[in-house]
């Protein structure tokens, strides 16, 4: 099972830095996503890994050795790019093919490869038809195919699913899991969409400004974010945060912003000697804001205003006015609240309130005391 | 399509015939006089209704210019705009992919050879080429055609390898192909429509180039055009067979060109712009 590790790998175009001395190293045998806003860098990351362009500095070491001086070829990589780039001039079976033609394998092995390919994507039915008979879904599963019949154990998907519509992604979602464990591989896979990462994702690297902010099991990161970003980026909709201030009084610490004060217990290797006061931005997911419940004592309480509601079918987005800011939270539909209220009281649990320090964006506390209520 | 829809179509079509027409009169004329008699062709008023003959075929086949001209007018053209366009492919291959520095400013540059009236160079041409002793020389000739060609053929195929996304070419680099794999194997079967349009539209332009042959050709690497003009005058008046019969030969391989690869022409005109990925 292949390891591969990024180190310190950066990379400028003119003045723009697009990779700041990146570094980390991607789970075997699982799926590995790559999480960033657009234009972050993910498809680049690909592209130094698959060698179609060099890095500035840095390594990528693909089972321990520096692939640097390996051409695209010659590092045995399966690709999927992110449009189809299907050969017009070729029927679907070549298409597929291709890899395995051009690494010179015999017509015989190649047809075996292809059709078992096609039958875990459903597109055996596809294979005498040319690309322009084809529609978008089946271009991406055949785009897919091409990319995952080659003889490898390490695949990179830059973002394939993009610019198909939801439904075609989500039968795609299990068909791309499936392929993985059946193949027993290492993949890398690019996306800018947070559900993406949560649903195909099991090791998720968080990409943001060029560096990878967090990398981890993708529940973990999910349940208890080390930084700000990580929060940001693997969440929708996206996270409420709120300016505040970490303050400790006589050996309790609390986090207090504009809306609400709550006690916190700092994370391990946090020191609680940073005197009076300390900048900080407190993160809350827009799921855990939660309207209509019946109010808990323990959780705090914010008053709020309903601004906009937007439906998404199964939940609605609610943006909210709570004085000066403006949070984001999602209500099922079957909760029944009534959004003309007045007076509505959004609470939070103080386990959900996460604190990280204004410099760094680094998780320094979660709410509450440490006793689950 | 209600009446007055289809009334206004019609009117379209008739005028756009009638331009058609207008502009195809002069073809029609020569082409027509070439199986008149000369007594037919000088006849006032012109004669529609005339016994065909071939007889001015006949006496162009027997001059022995003929010859020497058709094959230079055929091999120096094929060959010149086969050379410019391999030249031209791959320049333009590196322009769209590797877009080295200043590509914009090279392309502005390569243009502006044929912004240049070719009465202004050809004097320069002509001594530059006395000079490295190219002239009345086949294969000079040809080069200076490819050069001549070259310009057009890189913005027309740029456009369309443009228009290859480069996803194409890094699947093919990822799987293990070579650039030379890319390039003829990848690339290539995907332009063709672009190399038939610079083919057709440069055959067309060295085909009837009269001036830079007539002032750097010889007698073995003159083309067509040249015969024409000098034979233009014989027996003390504007030899119309002879004319008409070489015109009404010469316009029948470009025409050929044209409708056979008429398919790829119409999708070559619009630059590459009109383009599906898939």
């Amino acid at each position: 099972m292949p390891s591969v590790e990024f180190r310190r790998l950066s990379k400028r175009y003119g003045r723009d830095e697009v990779l700041r001395a990146l570094s980390t190293t991607l789970e075997s045998d699982r799926f590995n996503v790559v999480l960033g806003p657009p234009g972050c860098g993910k498809s680049l990351l690909l592209r130094l890994m698959t060698g179609l362009e060099p890095a500035d500095a840095g390594a990528i070491l693909i089972d321990g050795r520096d692939v640097g001086d390996l051409s695209p070829g010659e590092r045995n990589i399966g690709y999927v790019p992110q449009s189809f780039a299907l050969y017009p001039h070729y029927r679907v079976f070549d298409n597929i093919a291709y890899p395995l033609t051009l690494a010179g394998s015999r017509r015989r092995d190649a047809e075996g490869a292809v059709r078992r390919i096609a039958e875990m994507l459903r597109i055996e039915a596809l294979l005498d038809k040319r690309p322009d008979q084809l529609s978008g879904g089946e271009k991406q599963r055949v785009a897919i195919a091409r990319g995952l019949v080659k003889d490898t154990t390490l695949f990179v998907l830059d973002d394939p699913l993009t610019g198909l519509d939801f439904k075609l992604r989500e039968q795609l979602f299990d068909d791309l899991r499936v392929m993985r464990e059946a193949l027993g591989a290492t993949f890398v896979y690019t996306t800018s969409d947070p559900l993406e990462s949560l649903i195909l994702a099991d090791h998720v690297h968080l990409l943001n400004d060029g560096r990878i902010v967090e990398a981890g099991p993708v529940e973990a990161v999910y349940r208890a974010p080390r930084h700000l970003h990580s929060m940001q980026l693997l969440g929708f909709p996206r996270t409420n945060v709120l300016a505040g201030t970490l303050e400790t009084n006589s050996g309790r610490v609390t986090c207090r912003t504009e809306l609400f004060e709550v006690p916190v217990t700092l994370s391990d290797g946090e020191a609680s000697d940073f005197g009076a006061s300390r900048g900080v931005k407190a993160g809350v997911r827009a799921e855990h804001l939660v309207l209509g419940d019946v109010l808990r004592d323990r959780n705090v309480h914010i008053p709020v205003e309903v601004v906009l509601a937007e439906d998404l079918g199964g939940e609605l987005v609610v943006h909210l006015d709570a004085g000066e800011h403006r949070l984001i939270t999602v209500l099922r539909h079957e909760r029944g609240v009534d959004l003309d209220e007045r007076d509505l009281i959004a609470q939070v649990a103080p386990e959900s309130i996460i604190v990280f320090d204004d410099e760094h964006l680094q998780c320094v506390a979660s709410g509450g005391d440490g006793r689950r209520g | 399509m209600n009446g007055s829809r289809r009334l206004q179509q019609s009117a379209y079509h008739l005028g756009l015939w009638l331009v058609a027409i207008i502009f195809f009169l002069p073809i029609f004329w020569v082409v027509l006089n070439a199986f008149k008699s000369r007594r037919d062709i000088l006849a006032v008023p012109p004669q529609l209704a005339f016994t065909p003959t071939l007889d001015n075929f006949r006496d162009l086949f027997a001059r022995e210019t003929f010859a020497p001209y058709m094959t230079a007018s055929v091999t120096m053209s094929v060959a010149a705009v086969l050379i410019a366009i391999a030249v031209a492919f791959l320049a333009s291959y590196s322009f769209s992919r590797f877009k080295p520095r200043g590509t914009d400013f090279l392309m502005f540059l390569l243009l502006s050879v044929r912004m240049v009236p070719a009465a202004a160079v050809v004097i320069p041409i002509y001594m530059m080429y006395n000079l490295v002793g190219w002239r009345e020389d086949w294969l000079g000739m040809t080069l200076f055609y490819a050069m001549f060609s070259i310009p057009f053929s890189v913005w027309i195929l740029k456009g369309f390898i443009d228009g290859v996304s480069e996803r194409y070419d890094e699947t093919a680099l990822v799987n293990g192909g070579s650039r030379f794999h890319v390039v003829f194997k990848v690339i290539l079967p995907q332009v063709k429509p672009g190399l038939v349009a610079s083919f057709i539209f440069n055959l067309i332009f060295v085909w009837n180039d009269f001036l830079f042959s007539f002032m750097l050709g010889g007698r073995t690497t003159s083309m067509i055009p040249v015969l024409l003009s000098t034979g233009l005058y014989a027996d003390g008046g504007v030899d119309w067979p002879f004319i008409s019969a070489l015109t009404g030969i010469y316009v029948l391989p470009p025409v050929i060109v044209v409708f056979l690869f008429q398919r790829f022409l119409l999708v070559g005109m619009t630059f590459g712009t009109v383009r599906g990925e898939v």
